[in-house]
């Protein structure tokens, strides 16, 4: 039996689907079976990040209403032999063609297959993320190092802290840019994690290759020598129950000329 | 016949003695023969004495109005020895604290009839409200509204106080850049009502001189 784990966030364009597909494919590159759900029903991003959206052939309101077997819809991800699949949202319904007890047997159901089923929940704070947080037994709260995305995060841990059937949620801090932290302009990792008062999972960097390689349907956490794709797999490997340290994200020692200075300069 | 309405004169005025343990309807007939009595010229302030009867909202509305038509006196004072079970219930939530343990978060409520305890931030947005006094065990970032049901007594106390908004019965300060300058330490802070109709910010220290009677505690060493 699996564990079923929401990315959720509240405020939109922080960086869900992102985490979802980067989460995935890192857990899928330990040799953990894993199933991502898109619920963003209507809006639907995951199969484009993933580079699957030439495949899918059935969807989520399919399953639900019984026009296909749950096997028959879920998408295989080929690179990762057998071990990452996606379950694609609809295009053509919105997220009131769903209730959250279909979610929860669904969710139920593909436990039973897989390690980990994450599932994807759109913005807002309605029925959508009804739906996607009805089955889940953990969550994660992805937030950035701003204001309004911080407030939306507080709000939707508050949310979160009411389901019974979930555990405290944790935290991933994404696109965080080191010079505005260390300048004050940013709010800083600390600063956000005081606030929030949950567990800190992760930080990202705010990272381009991120945005070029969604273009391309690779996730980042595929190219090991990535600073954001290294916040990723940390990400991962703590979900595994290993104890990784936070890492640390000085731009400034990354040559190999400059850790030499650096070691000359103590 | 025992004498139901007794009346008596004092200084400041009439004061009307109702028999406790007979018929209501019986009670309002005497009232109403003695009242009229056209002995009774000089204006007068009355005083109501209920005893150990309990009467309605509208019993006593009807009460009053009996004496009143008599046009030389005036009801001043309606006194009971008895409240209903809901009425004394109430009045013990009033004076009791409760506590609330956590954080509250953005579009959260915590409300609280009596004095409110809470252990954990307020986060902005997320709103604390309490018949009698807030205390704050940690920061309070949100809003807080304190003496809900009139009580221009009532205080905010944080461990930091950064509010956004501070109400005390129905007087609301927006805490603008300006104030939190102006108490620039938030921490160990507390809220109060001047006599003015202005919301001032002290430190916690001063509270003891301010609203001496929020300290419970007898005796000690």
């Amino acid at each position: 039996m699996g564990e079923a784990i929401v990315i959720t966030s509240g405020k939109g364009g922080v960086g869900k689907t992102t985490t979802t597909a980067n989460l995935g494919t890192a857990l899928a590159l330990q040799g953990k079976k894993v199933c991502l759900i898109d619920t963003d029903i209507g809006l639907r991003n995951l199969d484009v990040i993933l580079g699957l959206e030439n495949r899918i052939i059935y969807d989520l309101i399919d399953v639900l209403e019984g026009r296909c077997k749950v096997h028959q819809a879920l998408v295989k991800d080929k690179r990762f032999d057998d071990m990452l699949y996606l379950l694609p949202a609809a295009q053509t319904a919105d997220k009131n063609d769903v209730n959250p007890e279909q979610m929860r047997e669904l969710v139920t159901e593909l436990k039973k297959d897989y390690d980990f089923v994450i599932i994807d929940c759109p913005a807002g704070i309605e029925q959508g993320y009804k739906n996607a947080v009805a089955g889940a037994d953990k969550a994660i709260v992805v937030t950035t190092p701003e204001i309004s995305a911080v407030r939306d995060a507080d709000r939707i841990i508050g949310l979160l802290e009411m389901e019974e059937n979930i555990e405290p949620p944790k935290l991933i801090i994404n696109r965080i840019r080191q010079h505005l932290m260390n300048a004050g302009e940013a709010l800083d990792v600390n600063e956000i994690t005081t606030h929030l008062s949950i567990d800190l999972l992760g930080i990202v960097a705010d990272d381009e290759s991120v945005i070029t390689s969604s273009n391309r349907g690779e996730p980042v956490v595929m190219n090991p020598d990535n600073p954001a794709a290294l916040g990723y797999r940390n990400i991962a490997r703590r979900i595994l129950g290993e104890s990784v340290p936070l890492m640390t994200m000085d731009k400034k020692s990354q040559g190999v000329f400059s850790k030499i200075k650096a070691i000359f300069a103590k | 016949m025992k004498n139901l309405v007794n009346i008596k004169g004092t200084k400041q005025g009439l004061v009307l003695q109702l028999d406790d343990q007979c018929s209501y309807a019986d009670l309002l007939a005497e009232l109403q023969a003695k009242v009229s009595d056209p002995a009774l010229d000089g204006s007068a302030e009355v005083q109501l004495q209920l005893g150990n009867r309990y009467c309605t909202e509208a019993q006593i509305k009807e009460i009053i109005a009996l004496i009143q038509k008599n046009e030389h006196l005036r009801v001043s004072r309606v006194r009971s020895d008895v409240i209903t079970v809901e009425e004394s219930n109430r009045r013990i939530q009033e004076r009791q604290s409760e506590t609330y343990v956590g954080i509250v978060r953005s579009g959260q409520v915590v409300k609280a009839e009596g004095d409110l305890v809470v252990v954990g931030d307020v986060n902005p947005n997320g709103r604390v409200a309490a018949g009698g006094n807030i205390y704050v065990l940690g920061r309070l970032k949100g809003i807080a509204h304190a003496g809900t049901n009139g009580n221009r007594e009532a205080v905010i106390a944080a461990s930091w106080l950064e509010a956004t908004h501070l109400q005390i019965d129905d007087e609301l300060e927006i805490m603008t850049d300006e104030l939190t300058v102006l108490s620039e330490q938030p921490e160990m802070e507390c809220a109060y009502l001047h006599k003015n109709g202005s919301i001032i910010i002290d430190r916690l220290q001063e509270l003891r001189f301010l609203r001496p009677e929020i300290s419970t505690f007898k005796g000690g060493s």
